[in-house]
């Protein structure tokens, strides 16, 4: 099953500056796997031995995964995952 | 002459007996003191210890070209005195560090914050919950933004949505830059929080992202992490002096 992962601005310079990853994965951890499979690197700062970083946070639909199974969490057609990172500026 | 009753949505609302405080006079904190100076809050605290530079000018809108070189909380100042004659206007050149910023947010009903630093916002967020006052937080990089408003209750908090201090990898708008329409669309975002805790509108827990490249505005409600170690089963009971150590000033 295919999901679309939205990129943050600070991120896309591991996506070639792409805002949108279309990758395939029965869970979240697994669509992140493919997600790092297609932009080597990414994974390092989403994640670490622990899990998600504790400055991320991935959201499938408008549901923090925290909340829900982390990275376990089962996905569904039409879901869509976004991250959102701790981020500093004005 | 400012009034100090508005209207909205066919009701007025008075805001002269409220005090905000800005965190932070940059790209998110000059249009935001804007907006709620002419919203007409009673008084409005200015904190920043920086000064005005050429390459502010593009995005922090109350300040121009002859105001190079002066201390932003004072060119500010001359800027909504202008706007807005009758807010009150209280000056902190200072930036905000752990031995004073409990007392500084403590005489404020709302906190509005736009550091440039991830210490800032954080030691920021834990003197509000502390200090038992509402603050929104906002950021921009780029083309994303962020906005998150934490109520008196302190339930959610920033701690709830990013748990600690960034360990490398994340950019601040010094190394990454920020689009100069970007900060007025979050400090805009940021200041509708803002006058919601004022006009007593449910607003705790919001979070607003948005896309500078697609448009797209989201808003969702996050939830209190039960574990949260500023407003969970381990909460803090005071400042950690020596975690802020290193804070950098607000821009």
């Amino acid at each position: 099953m295919s999901t679309i992962i939205r990129i943050p601005t600070p991120l896309r310079t591991l996506t070639s500056g792409v805002d949108e990853v279309t990758v395939t994965g029965a869970t979240v951890g697994e669509a992140l796997e493919d997600l790092d499979r297609k932009h080597p690197g990414i994974r390092e700062r989403l994640m670490d031995e622990k899990g998600i970083r504790r400055f991320v946070n991935v959201y499938v639909g408008d549901e923090d995964v925290r909340f829900l199974d982390g990275l376990r969490t089962p996905l569904k057609a039409g879901d869509d995952i976004s991250i959102v990172p701790a981020i500093a500026g004005g | 002459m400012v009034a100090s009753r508005r209207a909205l949505g066919g009701f007025r609302v008075n805001r002269s007996h409220s005090k905000v405080l800005v965190v932070g006079l940059g790209g998110l904190g000059c249009p935001a003191a804007w907006t709620l100076a002419l919203a007409g809050v009673g008084v409005l605290g200015l904190c920043d210890d920086d000064q005005v530079e050429l390459a502010n000018l593009h995005r922090q809108i109350l300040f121009g070209v002859a105001d190079v070189g002066t201390p932003k909380v004072a060119a500010a100042s001359r800027s909504l005195r202008a706007l807005a004659p009758s807010v009150v206007l209280r000056t902190h050149p200072t930036r905000l560090v752990p031995e004073t910023a409990i007392d500084l947010v403590r005489g404020y009903d709302v906190v509005v914050e736009g550091a440039d630093n991830f210490a800032t916002k954080f030691l920021t967020a834990d003197a509000c919950a502390l200090a038992r006052v509402p603050v929104v937080h906002g950021a921009a990089v780029r083309w994303v933004g962020t906005v998150f408003a934490v109520g008196m209750d302190g339930r959610p908090c920033y701690r709830c949505l990013f748990e600690d201090l960034p360990t490398g990898g994340s950019l601040g708008c010094s190394e990454a830059g920020v689009m100069g329409p970007m900060v007025g669309v979050v400090a805009a975002a940021q200041a509708d929080l803002a006058l919601g805790v004022i006009d007593g509108r449910d607003v705790a827990g919001q979070l607003v992202t948005f896309n500078g490249r697609t448009g797209e505005l989201r808003r969702r409600t996050v939830a209190a992490r039960p574990d949260c170690p500023l407003c969970g089963s381990r909460a803090i009971h005071s400042i950690d002096e020596a975690r802020y150590a290193l804070a950098t000033g607000a821009d």
